[in-house]
């Protein structure tokens, strides 16, 4: 198994000119991109344009990438770039905005969240979201929790978490999609009614 | 829908799946709408479990890059994107080099066959059994050699080693067997060398 073999997959897809491999990369990655511009334009509305216009030039210039470094790599370094470049272009200086600032702030309430050009009905959505995926973990069992947290959170690999919960490494590979399955049952419920207006996510 | 596909797709989005097996889900991934449906909310789960401050966890994004690629022609592999059209005149330089290529091979043969003009021949050391008919100067040298015509056939003279097999063969080989052509020629002809010298000494050696 090679490390980014998934998105190498894809990639040689897109190359191939399957342009529906492209859409499960931006899908994978369109919320890391939009995190990541955010460290240079504040709104995020503008942040989903540069990481938009980011995709469309690495679709682009996908036939020049050879895989000698990781897929995301690559596009971090485009998704930095247009970045520099929008702010460049509109003759504005990079805000010094660090997301860390706002971990645990509670001054960082809806009303500072509504200057950042966020429309009610998205912040709504989104905090629907993220309460239904963080019930749905507090739902889970305790080795599925961990597995799961131990992913997404910690970013370790399977078996750097089968070292960790002393377990068998296609244990953890179960353990975290039952948990996925677990709680991607409860985000369906969300996107396809929960609040009748859920926009498609692909 | 299939758990061990499931199972496939959660494991791929953790880049933890082999990659052979990466290749087939790619493509039924790349489309299968309810799995790409699902591949999408394995990353809004992930986006949500990390808590990413300002990302929009209902964000349209994809479908927006989705639908500005519609007008982006598919990609081809650099290689076939690069590969030069042939050339009209390609096909036809490579034609004139192997006619050019040709005519010198068979110039170059009649140069060196007995009968070709002196002409091509001119070049060519004079032979040594040939007959000046110029006159030399004091100061020049012979301006014009004659050839004798060519000589009859070229003689062929076995080599020593050939021959004395060849004599200590027919010696030891049975009367019928002596008769063949070659041993009836080597041991009827008078004044061979090969035939008369050391016969025994051969014979020794084949006989050992």
């Amino acid at each position: 198994m090679s490390a980014d073999a998934s998105d190498l997959s894809l990639v040689r897809r897109v190359q191939r000119g399957d342009k529906g491999a492209f859409d499960a990369l931006v899908l994978k990655y369109q919320h890391k991109l939009v995190k990541l511009v955010m460290r240079y334009v504040r709104n995020p509305a503008e942040a989903e344009d540069i990481a938009q216009e980011a995709f469309i030039k690495a679709y682009r210039a996908l036939p020049q990438f050879r895989g000698d470094s990781a897929f995301y790599t690559w596009l971090y370094r485009i998704a930095i770039n247009t970045a520099k470049n929008a702010l460049v272009s509109r003759d504005r200086s990079p805000i010094d905005y660090d997301l860390d600032r706002h971990q645990g702030d509670e001054s960082y309430d809806m009303q500072s969240r509504m200057k950042d050009s966020e429309t009610p009905e998205g912040l709504v959505l989104t905090d629907e979201i993220r309460s239904t995926v963080n019930a749905a973990i507090d739902a889970l069992p305790e080795d599925l929790r961990t597995a799961i947290v131990l992913r997404e959170l910690e970013g370790l690999s399977y078996e750097e978490i089968a070292g960790a919960m002393d377990c068998p490494v296609g244990t953890v590979r179960s353990r975290i999609f039952r948990a996925r399955e677990a709680i991607d049952q409860r985000l369906r419920e969300v996107f396809e009614g929960g609040l009748g207006r859920a926009e498609e996510i692909g | 829908m299939n758990e061990e596909l499931d199972s496939q797709l959660s494991a791929m989005f953790d880049d933890e799946l082999p990659s052979a097996e990466c290749e087939l889900l790619a493509r039924r991934l790349s489309r299968d709408g309810e799995l790409k449906a699902r591949w999408g909310r394995y990353a809004v789960l992930g986006a949500a479990i990390r808590a990413e401050r300002g990302v929009r966890l209902n964000a349209a994004l994809a479908g927006r890059v989705s639908a500005l690629l519609i007008t982006e022609p598919a990609l081809a592999t650099p290689t076939v994107a690069r590969a030069s059209p042939v050339r009209w005149w390609q096909p036809v330089a490579a034609v004139s080099l192997a006619a050019g290529v040709a005519a010198l091979s068979i110039l170059w043969l009649r140069t060196q066959s007995p009968g070709a003009p002196l002409s091509a021949r001119a070049d060519r050391p004079a032979p040594s059994q040939g007959v000046n008919t110029g006159v030399r100067s004091s100061s020049s040298p012979y301006i014009y050699t004659v050839p004798q015509a060519p000589a009859a056939r070229p003689v062929v003279v076995p080599s020593t080693e050939l021959a004395n097999y060849v004599v200590a063969h027919s010696m030891f080989s049975s009367q019928v067997e002596r008769h063949n052509l070659l041993s009836a020629f080597m041991t009827s002809e008078p004044g061979t060398a090969a035939g008369a010298e050391e016969p025994e000494s051969d014979a020794k050696i084949i006989a050992h």
